[in-house]
């Protein structure tokens, strides 16, 4: 990131969003300061180029939002007693609580890995943050101001499981709109070149000829959406991915249902692109599925020991 | 005319803040560099901190506005820069003059120690 890369001017875009959970009487006195010395600073971080100041400084950033933006909140309402009606307060709070809402939900969004499908990318309990910006579907104003792309081949994708939506799914993009997709012995076929993925892992499982060689030999789970795919949308022994639709797989390729038995996930089932580990926990997939009262007393007693600080604010990739 | 002792004790930032305009007016990105240095890197200002403390003392009259112009050292976007009023100055040494005396007692108490 060079000091004057448009990541920076991104930023500093969010950031002038983020300064509306201030008062409007604070914001009008020192917002454009803040803006500056929030540029200045991204600058210094960005020029050591060093990940953890930078995480360092996104977290530090994060807290001091949070909490002078309350301070200032209250402030605003206990002079307010004078001068201010109480109409413009609620609607202060209002204001707030919304930009609060919209960054935690809009921005990003934590989520927990409860299988195993994606290792060694990423592994049972890392929990991680989704940038859910990235891969929206833009509005022509939003598409301006916010770095859009489309998923491109080999990105890790987060979105809603076809199957049943109430679950939330990440596995890696292999097929996009009109890719033909096939496996010969494990490897991946597409549009007639092998891929390499340095990302996969194939660590001996049972035999399965229709997960080694998809499409062929169709058995195993597959699900009525996986028929429909093999029903339409094979031709001369390859999927060819139609509009709107993404073909994904796990990067632990033995041992991962994906797009192979539950068919194409639709582009607006897409939530986001890992954005961070910001804590890895060791624990089995049924305590990281539901909550249950064993889970927390482990993590209480084996934070320390358990945490797998090594993985603790790496990005995925 | 205020006394300066009403304004005591000093939070933290502000008494860094002030220390950092002792001797120069600074813009918002100076103070907060230069508070770094005097905390080797303890105290890191977020600029919600620094533009809160920096709106209540212009409010107590600790600091006064001085005007916008180019940091020839950063690009050439015009800053706000802010200086020490003299009842600032008085606030800062009463400020460090109560720390002294605090610093003292502990001696005397934790006789032994390093401190």
């Amino acid at each position: 990131m060079t000091p004057q890369s448009p990541a920076i001017s991104l930023y500093c875009r969010i950031y002038s969003i983020l300064l509306y959970a201030y008062p409007r009487e604070f914001r009008l006195q020192c917002g454009a300061g803040m803006r500056q010395v929030f540029r200045d600073r991204c600058r210094e971080v960005a020029r050591t180029a060093n990940r953890l100041a930078m995480f360092t400084f996104a977290l530090h950033l994060v807290a001091d939002w949070l909490t002078t933006a309350v301070r200032e909140g209250a402030a605003a309402i206990w002079s307010a007693g004078r001068k201010q009606s109480p109409r413009s307060v609620v609607t202060e709070w209002a204001v707030t609580i919304a930009i609060y809402l919209f960054a935690t939900t809009t921005l990003v969004q934590a989520y927990v890995i409860p299988t195993p499908s994606m290792e060694s990318t990423v592994l049972v309990g890392d929990h991680m943050l989704v940038d859910r910006v990235t891969f929206s579907e833009p509005g022509a104003a939003a598409r301006a101001i916010l770095p859009y792309r489309e998923p491109a081949h080999g990105d890790m994708l987060v979105f809603l499981y076809p199957d049943d939506v109430r679950q939330t799914y990440i596995k890696r993009v292999i097929g996009l709109p009109g890719d033909r997709i096939h496996l010969e012995r494990q490897q991946v076929v597409r549009n007639g070149v092998r891929l390499i993925e340095p990302y996969t892992q194939h660590i001996a499982a049972y035999p399965d000829p229709y997960r080694d060689n998809f499409p062929l030999s169709p058995e195993g789970s597959i699900s009525a959406r996986g028929h429909d795919m093999l029903e339409h949308h094979v031709v001369n022994g390859e999927v060819v991915v139609p509009p709107g639709m993404i073909f994904v797989m796990g990067d632990n390729r033995n041992n991962s249902l994906d797009s192979r038995y539950w068919g194409f996930v639709p582009r607006s089932y897409v939530v986001g692109k890992p954005l961070l580990v910001y804590w890895s926990y060791d624990a089995p997939t049924a305590d990281l599925q539901e909550w249950n009262v064993n889970h927390v007393l482990d993590v209480a007693l084996h934070f320390f020991s358990r945490t797998r600080w090594d993985r603790t604010f790496r990005v995925p990739r | 005319m205020k006394k300066p002792e009403e304004l005591l004790p000093l939070t933290q930032p502000v008494f860094h803040i002030l220390l950092a305009l002792a001797d120069e007016e600074r813009h918002g990105y100076g103070i907060m560099q230069d508070v770094a240095t005097q905390t080797n890197d303890a105290l890191q200002l977020g600029p919600g901190t620094l533009y809160g403390c920096l709106k209540r003392m212009l409010a107590a009259g600790l600091v006064e506005e001085s005007d916008e112009r180019p940091d020839p050292t950063l690009d050439d976007e015009r800053r706000r820069y802010y200086r020490m009023t003299p009842l600032g100055r008085r606030v800062v040494r009463a400020e460090a003059q109560r720390l002294a005396g605090a610093v003292l007692a502990a001696r005397s108490k934790l006789a032994g120690g390093n401190i």
